[in-house]
């Protein structure tokens, strides 16, 4: 049976839906639609894309990888300043982008705390190059998947964990048979929502990698120089990010509302 | 020392407001002025002295890009005044909505920044072709432009870009990362070097070489404060607002 939605929840709900959606309608309206495909496949779009694609995928990949590790020792771990470091590695999402390519600037810069060491010792320099821009988009987005998996770590059972560990499984086969398949629905939701962060990442980029074709100017860079010139253009190319997006989101709905959908 | 100054005239600048609103009851008009970011420092002083003797006007910045600012004020039409780095950001605006008074009022040129301790022993134009990190302006943003302009008549814009590892959104990105030290030089305006002086080495460039960035000033047609907007024009071309300008590196408007 259907059931009466409440009048004034429906009018809200409508409101956020029209503030949420109504920019994209109207970037969907004044795009140059004759010119998409030309804008698409130019040499300056195309790069761009690849670029954007290799960036967001690999710091996804690198999210996962330190995130999770990170998210369990939160979730189970008790020590002394857990807290404060629950606190520190969630900024990220709240701190602007200017400021966390700032932060980077002063920590792994040429002059940086730890960059100057990098540079000498190892010969790595990450201001302005690819790998500079895959920092700078994990720093903004693994802390969606910390903060998914933490959640996930959370509704599940410690028990789980224990009884692996005391019927003999070692912590390598633990963690791939009980502890991952657990938070799996949260952790894929968290990892699609670190990799669209990824995609659109902006700011600490262009203030910590530079804006350079094929290097480090990614799609919403392209996008962002594009104004300068051509601001169809630009309008163009920012529905490619849009069309992208909204395909990898859609793909991954039932995961990222945790499979109720 | 001169954090205190602006400290001192900015509580002055409250107490006047405050001793106003008290007082007379008398209305404030705002004046909204887009500016190039390049303006930051020159505008903000003379922003501050306009209001000292046009005390029922308040100024308020909006400092950009050029080109941004122009098609801000195209869409948008919010801007009383707009100050601009170049005459095609102006002509944008002049198409729509239009602008009235349009003048030049200061000139510009380019000049090489390096950290202060020169890493890469920059001592003139040609220095940039040999290898090293270099940050100019993106294309389409008017110090870009330039730059590119002034290295293309020198014969050297493909082996200087070859360095380039970063095409900046503006003047005050590519100072910043210079200072910082994370590229051995950049190319800016003159306008932005004496605020930072400091921790900042300059190479000027020749001025056979160099290139004249003209910055034209209009009222936008559709001002709903015609009058303050002209009275702020009148300021900024005036004999007060060129030593102003001039003590931020600004040059004369030509002719």
């Amino acid at each position: 049976m259907r059931r009466r939605l409440p009048l004034p929840i429906v009018v809200l709900a409508a409101l956020g839906a029209v503030l949420v959606v109504l920019p994209v309608v109207a970037l969907a309206v004044r795009a140059p639609w004759g010119r998409f495909l030309e804008t698409l496949t130019g040499p300056g779009a195309r790069t761009a894309l690849r670029l954007s694609l290799e960036v967001s995928v690999t710091a996804t990949v690198l999210s996962v990888v330190f995130g999770v590790p990170l998210a369990w020792v939160l979730a189970r771990a008790r020590f002394r300043g857990r807290s404060i470091l629950r606190a520190m590695v969630v900024l990220p999402v709240v701190l602007p982008p200017v400021v966390a390519g700032v932060g980077l600037l002063a920590a792994l810069g040429r002059r940086g705390l730890f960059g100057g060491w990098l540079d000498r010792t190892l010969g790595i320099q990450l201001t302005f190059t690819t790998a500079g821009a895959i920092v700078a988009a994990t720093f903004v987005s693994m802390p969606l998947v910390i903060l998914a998996a933490e959640a996930g770590f959370r509704a599940t059972d410690v028990r789980y964990e224990q009884a692996a560990a005391v019927l003999g499984a070692r912590p390598g086969y633990a963690w791939r048979r009980v502890v991952l398949p657990m938070v799996a629905p949260q952790l894929a939701a968290g990892a699609a929502l670190a990799w669209a962060r990824a995609l659109g990442e902006f700011g600490a980029t262009i203030t910590f990698a530079g804006n350079l074709q094929g290097r480090t100017q990614t799609i919403p860079l392209a996008v962002f120089q594009r104004l300068q010139t051509d601001p169809e253009g630009a309008i163009a190319l920012s529905m490619v990010l849009v069309i992208v997006s909204i395909a990898v989101l859609v793909a991954l709905r039932h995961r990222i509302t945790g499979g109720a959908a | 020392m001169k954090r205190l100054a602006i400290l001192a005239l900015a509580s002055v600048l409250i107490a006047g407001c405050s001793s106003s609103a008290g007082g007379s009851g008398r209305s404030t008009t705002e004046l909204t002025v887009f500016a190039a970011s390049s303006l930051v420092a020159a505008f903000t002083q003379l922003g501050a002295d306009f209001q000292d003797v046009h005390p029922d006007v308040k100024v308020v910045f909006n400092f950009g890009s050029s080109t941004d600012l122009a098609n801000q004020i195209s869409s948008e039409g919010t801007a009383d005044v707009f100050a601009s780095a170049s005459g095609s950001a102006m002509d944008v605006v002049a198409k729509e909505p239009g602008v009235r008074d349009r003048a030049d009022f200061a000139t510009n040129h380019l000049v090489i920044i390096t950290p202060s301790d020169n890493p890469a022993h920059v001592v003139s134009l040609d220095s940039l072709t040999s290898p090293m990190a270099i940050v100019i302006g993106a294309e389409g943003v008017p110090v870009g432009d330039y730059t590119r302009q002034m290295l293309d008549a020198q014969g050297i814009e493909h082996a200087v870009l070859t360095n380039v590892v970063s095409n900046e959104p503006d003047d005050a990105s590519i100072v910043a990362k210079v200072q910082s030290g994370e590229v051995d030089a950049g190319i800016v305006y003159t306008s932005d070097i004496p605020i930072t002086a400091g921790d900042l080495h300059a190479v000027e460039i020749p001025a056979r070489f160099n290139i004249t960035a003209t910055y034209p000033i209009a009222v936008v047609t559709g001002s709903e404060h015609p009058s303050e907007a002209h009275a702020f024009l009148k300021f900024v071309l005036g004999d007060h607002g060129q030593v102003v300008l001039d003590s931020h590196g600004f040059g004369p408007p030509p002719g």
